[in-house]
């Protein structure tokens, strides 16, 4: 696990992940390489903060409202978010907006490429416009944190109440002066039996602060423990495939999930006879039971297999108002347990492609994520995504609604295919379930002659075997000439 | 008006072409039927591997498929028979993985990337379309009538005796070898009409192809001999039989020769002598005729004579030294349980203890192959009218597979053919006798004389018109009732025998035997789906090295659906190694658990239908385990001491105590207690209250347990941390007090004795 975080951090390191990728065929913004020793520029201060941390799901999702104030002699535009080394391979879907214009488009932020034995990284967000000197703006941050949370105690038994230790910073992690600041923290639940300090308790949410005038990196450690008896569903890879056929009018998903749960291990052995017995009155459980998935409207034939054939637990409502895919894993995925499967479904192809105004462009627009949704929440950690366009499709462009750690394009050869089928590849890292709301984009040419490439190849091939066969059949192959 | 518009299509050359349209379609829409009524399976459950040894067939493909030919050959597979392994490309028949592998790559070829599961799964449909087109051929030689053949392919093509072994998923050797033996004998039959070198070249290709697929090949390789002999015996001797046989036999036996697992078999074994004795016995006769037209005939039955007895003489003393000496190897044990059914039973209980190796009851002849049955008979006897060479054979191979078809019930399969072609021999001439059969023109009845003239003729118009039996001179079979009643019945029978077929093929073939299926009081399907549960849990969530032990049956599915290493499983080539699993799971505890760790086992498998009452679990095989077990180790394991005192196989509160201390026993209902009010446990396989105290493991702990109980999954221990064996350890944990009580409890039942 350790080696993947590290490999995590690496990739996210010499990700782009800039929100609106406009092209792929234009090059990646050059890198800023930092020095070694490098120090943000105290160019800004916080002048209030107020953070978010929200424990409700099996990952951490940390708001942070903040009000930055230029105390330097000119104009800045560079914001530095710092992480702690070991966190910021987990932290996923960072994303920072005006707070007092969020119809605005998310501003940029990236991992800032820098030494990576280095303690504190930095995430870097440039303002669309130069903060003037004393001039103040509202930001706005959001990001989720993976793999944070460890259950203590590490093993209970299967009935028991399972609870999670979240260990953080009193004091936001900030590169600037922070004047005024405050942490709330939102539980799932009112238990909540060992917790750092005194905060203020408030129902399941408890606050630390305020605390005042606290220097750039300073640090407060803090933990909390509360319960969570619900699975902490971890997918450490999602493969997804979408296929388009523009033929049939048709979109197929493909999903191939390698789930774990990353809850507290089972002490002892899984016992039938206590599960068979607590599954009347279904209490909360640290093991995963069911998955629900709800797709598009109208979506049909969905299949729920795994390596070793159909899993015949699985139900699928379908009607006006909903499609909900129910499944049930072949056995109850305790902590430490892993479970592995595909889910596939069809759509129709009308509801998600658009033929452009003018040329023969066809725009696309899928949601990126469509995994199972959940009240304990999802997370993932690697995402695999393939669009796989017709064959013969070109230009293609794309904006992804999360940021990417690579994308290329590639070909795809199956059913008929001469030359393969263009794919789009995309691959994201540390996703939570939240992002199943956003769409990706893309928009390709499908010339006449692609569509028609696959008919005439069949006819030909055809044609090619009877022409064989009647030349084959009208060789004299005997010795003697027949009398 | 129809009979007229079709009549210039039906005439001269134009006519042979559209009875060849028509033969098509014919064929081509009972390969079609052929191949849905297979169907069944995967349309109720899913696209799935069935049984056990399809599972085995399933991974070896998909490892031919992955790592390429060669590896595949030689393949030696460690994740079976732990801790000896087992070189797998070398004791396989690869013809039906090699053929699902062509057919993988040529679809990629044509770039449709169909799924190898799915190739391997309709596999066998696929080539049940072929082994009707092949029996189809073969009858088409037996008799001019068209029909036959038709008739024969659409018999093959239903019949429940098939397709038992031949529904989607049942991916076994079977699937293609039962074309290659109709395919095969067709091209035999081919060779021998014409003497041709090119068809016996033909029949010694498919004949290796047969090898490379099924160890059913020696079949073949005694009924082609068989048939040569009949022949010569016969006095039909002929240089087309010398021809044909002695190309299939040369080429033949090198070809099989080329498959590692037969190697030099051929020439080595018992069950290969009688074709080599043929092939010398046809060079024999091969050189007498040449003398016998060189020397005159007084001299030459002289000379017969001498030579013949000379010959016999030699060649059975050198067979019979041969034997002895072990350069041939004596005839095998499923061979001896060929002639004497009871031989198994005593000799060797592992091959006892396969249902399929069971002698056939009787009604299993009518329930696989239905109207044919009477039909048989009567094809054979048509045979017997004409006897020519190719008649001979269907005799031959008639009484050969109805005597094996007795035997054992797998052998029902090379039953099959042969009772289609001769039951549709029998209807074929049925309904041409009935249908074409032309009113023959009725004699123009000649007046006596000449002189009568006028008058008897008026008179005879005159009764003609007046009697009802003289109006219609053409009686008995060329009268329409009669046509109509025996097509009728003809019809009806048919009819009845593709009803039969689809019932039998739906409910008795049709299930995958993985899944289970139930009907909810709703009348909804519902799926009992316990034992890919155990085995993905398995799959999942165990170290991939972790050694499972379970009763053979389960090896090959624990390879294929957990893929995780396993102790034994259906190969059962090690009798021994079965022998000491068996051993281990009828002995108490203290016995096992040091087998248990000396062979590396992580995990014990057993399947337990208890709770269902699912009746092919262990228990009731257990039997088996602890005969096998006592075939190696008679003085520790006693299958006496698993009856009571009454000879009653028991599992409640008279079981033996052997029995309730035995690890099958442990295993199966430990912790099953807890699942019912106290005291109200209850078996519902063998309809048994059970001990009001469950037993105790100490040497494992249960792991997995399947929904319905069906798989459960032990873990076998470590050993102690602190030295102590497990039974004083669990007692420990459970407090001193109690081992006081066990101990005065036992001094108690002392003195009752």
């Amino acid at each position: 696990m350790r080696s993947f975080a590290f490999v995590a951090a690496w990739l996210s390191l010499f990700s782009s992940s800039c929100t609106a990728e406009p092209n792929l065929t234009t090059p990646l913004p050059s890198h800023k390489i930092l020095q070694d020793n490098f120090k943000p520029p105290q160019v800004f201060k916080n002048a209030n903060l107020l953070r978010n941390i929200n424990l409700e799901k099996g990952y951490v999702k940390e708001t942070v409202n903040v009000v930055i104030e230029n105390v330097d002699a000119q104009g800045q535009d560079t914001y530095y978010i710092p992480f702690k080394a070991e966190v910021i391979g987990h932290v996923g879907g960072l994303e920072v907006r005006d707070k007092k214009d969020a119809e605005k488009p998310a501003l940029r932020s990236e991992v800032v490429e820098y030494n990576p034995y280095s303690p504190i990284q930095f995430y870097r967000v440039t303002l669309p416009t130069p903060l003037a000197p004393k001039a103040q703006q509202t930001l706005s941050i959001t990001y989720y944190v993976l793999s944070a949370l460890t259950p203590l105690p590490a093993l209970i038994k299967q009935q028991d109440k399972q609870y999670l230790v979240y260990a953080f910073s009193a004091y936001t992690p900030s590169a600037y002066l922070t004047q005024k600041q405050k942490t709330k923290i939102k539980f799932p639940t009112v238990d909540v039996p060992d917790y750092t300090e005194e905060p203020e308790r408030q129902g399941s949410t408890f606050t630390y602060g305020p605390y005042n005038n606290i220097p750039a990196g300073a640090e407060q450690e803090a933990s909390v423990r509360y319960e969570f008896t619900k699975p902490l569903t971890l997918a450490t890879l999602l493969e997804r495939d979408m296929e388009i056929s523009q033929w049939g009018g048709n979109l197929a998903t493909e999903e191939r999930y390698w789930l774990t749960n990353k809850g507290a291990n089972l002490d002892g052995h899984f016992s039938r006879v206590t599960w068979a017995a607590t599954q009347y009155y279904n209490p909360p459980s640290s093991a995963l039971k069911t998955l629900t998935v709800p797709l598009k409207i109208g979506s049909v034939d969905p299949y729920f297999t795994d390596d070793i054939g159909n899993v015949s637990t699985s139900r699928y409502r379908s009607n006006f108002r909903e499609a909900l895919l129910e499944l049930k894993p072949r056995y109850p995925v305790f902590g430490g347990w892993k479970y592995s499967f595909r889910i596939g479904w069809n759509g129709n192809l009308k509801n998600f492609l658009r033929k452009l105004a003018k040329g023969n462009g066809d725009v696309l627009k899928v949601p990126f994520l469509e995994g199972p949704k959940m009240g304990e929440g999802l997370s993932y950690e690697k995402v695999d995504l393939r669009v796989i366009l017709p064959e013969g499709a070109t230009n293609v462009m794309f904006e992804s609604p999360v940021p990417l750690v690579s994308s290329e394009i590639t070909s795809h050869k199956t059913f008929m295919d001469t030359l393969g089928r263009t794919t789009l590849k995309l691959t994201a890292m540390n996703m939570v379930d939240e992002a199943r709301d956003k769409d990706l984009i893309v928009t390709y040419d499908y010339p006449f002659t692609a569509a028609y490439r696959k008919p005439i190849t069949i006819f030909a091939g055809i044609m090619a075997v009877f022409l064989t066969a009647w030349s084959i059949g009208r060789l004299d192959v005997s010795i003697a000439k027949p009398s | 008006m129809v009979a007229a518009a079709l009549e210039p299509f039906m005439k001269g050359d134009t006519g042979r072409n559209t009875r060849g349209l028509l033969r098509l379609i014919i064929l081509c829409t009972i390969a079609g039927a052929a191949v849905a009524s297979r169907l069944f399976s995967v349309i109720r459950f899913e696209s799935i591997i069935h049984e056990f040894d399809p599972w085995f067939n399933f991974r070896a493909t998909k490892y031919l498929v992955q790592n390429g030919f060669y590896s595949f050959w030689d393949w030696f597979d460690d994740r079976t028979w732990h801790p000896l392994g087992r070189v797998t490309g070398g004791t396989l028949y690869p013809g039906l993985m090699v053929t699902s592998g062509i057919i993988y790559h040529i679809l990629r070829l044509l770039s449709m990337p169909v799924d190898i599961r799915n190739i391997c799964v309709l596999l066998a449909p696929g080539f049940s379309g072929l082994t009707a087109f092949a029996s189809y051929l073969i009858t088409s030689e037996m008799t001019t009538s068209p029909s036959a053949g038709l008739l024969a392919a659409a018999f093959m093509g239903i019949t429940p005796g098939y397709i038992s072994r031949s529904v989607a998923g049942s991916y076994d050797n079977e699937a293609i070898a039962i074309f290659l033996l109709v395919f095969t004998f067709y091209l035999w039959i081919k060779a021998v009409k014409n003497g041709s070198a090119m068809w016996g070249a033909l029949t010694a290709l498919f004949y290796g192809y047969m090898v490379s697929a099924w160890g059913g090949y020696v079949f073949i390789t005694n009924l082609l001999p068989l048939h040569a002999f009949v022949l010569i015996c016969m006095g039909r001797y002929s240089p087309r039989l010398y021809v044909s046989y002695s190309t299939w036999f040369a080429l033949g036996t090198l070809a099989s020769m080329q498959i590692p697992f037969v190697g030099f078999l051929p020439i080595r074994s018992s069950e290969h002598m009688s074709a080599l004795g043929v092939f010398g016995l046809v060079q024999l006769v091969a050189f007498v005729e040449f003398v016998r037209q060189q020397v005159p005939n007084k001299q030459f039955q002289t000379l017969l004579r001498g030579l013949i007895l000379v010959i016999f003489a030699v060649s059975m003393g050198a067979l019979v030294l041969l034997t002895v000496s072990g350069v041939i190897a004596p005839w095998s044990g499923r061979f001896y349980s060929l002639w004497d059914t009871g031989y198994a039973k005593i000799h060797i209980p592992i091959i006892a203890s396969v249902s399929e190796h069971q002698p056939t009851a009787w009604p299993a002849f009518f329930f696989d192959l239905n109207l044919m049955i009477w039909l048989f008979p009567a094809g054979v006897y048509l045979c017997f009218q004409q006897l020519k060479d190719e008649h001979v054979f269907v005799v031959i191979y008639a009484v050969l597979a109805s005597y094996f078809a007795g035997v054992m019930v797998r052998l029902m399969l090379t039953l099959t053919p042969v009772v289609c072609i001769a039951a549709a021999l029998a209807l074929s001439s049925i309904l041409d006798t009935y249908l074409v059969a032309n009113n023959p023109t009725p004699k123009e009845t000649q007046p006596n004389g000449q002189a009568t003239g006028d008058v008897v003729k008026n008179a005879t118009d005159y009764i003609k018109d007046s009697l009802r039996s003289t109006r219609n001179p053409v009686l008995g079979i060329y009268s329409y009732i009669s046509k109509a009643s025996v097509v009728g019945a003809v019809t009806t029978y048919l009819l009845l025998f593709v009803l039969h077929c689809t019932w039998v093929t739906s409910n008795a073939y049709s299930s995958p035997s993985v899944v289970l299926a139930s009907k909810l009081p709703d009348g909804s399907q519902h799926i009992i789906d316990d034992y890919r549960e155990a085995y993905y849990w398995l799959r999942q969530n165990t170290p991939p090295k972790a050694k499972i032990m379970s009763w053979w049956d389960y090896g090959y599915q624990i390879g294929g659906m957990a893929d995780r290493p396993t102790l034994v499983d259906n190969n059962t080539w090690n009798n021994t190694h079965i022998a000491t699993v068996g051993k281990a799971m009828s002995s108490r505890e203290e016995v096992s658990y040091p087998i248990l760790r000396q062979h590396d086992v992580d995990y014990v498998l057993i399947v337990f239908g208890g709770l269902l009452g699912y009746s092919g679990d262990d228990i009731n095989k257990f039997l088996w385990m602890v005969r096998i077990s006592e075939g190696i180790w008679p003085e520790e394991i006693n299958e006496r001491n698993y009856f009571t005192a009454r000879g009653e196989y028991r599992v409640d509160d008279e079981a033996t105590p052997t029995m309730r201390n035995s690890l099958m026993y442990k295993m199966s209902y430990y912790n099953y207690n807890a699942l019912f009010p106290a005291g109200q446990a209850q078996d519902r396989v063998r309809g048994s209250k059970l001990p009001a105290e469950g037993p105790q493991l100490s040497t494992m702990e249960e792991a997995f347990t399947s929904e319905n109980w069906i798989i459960r999954i032990y873990k076998v221990k470590d050993l102690d941390n602190v030295g102590r064996d497990h039974a004083s350890a669990v007692a420990f944990d459970k407090g001193n007090k109690k081992k006081k009580t066990a101990k005065r409890r036992g001094a108690r039942a002392l003195r009752v004795e």
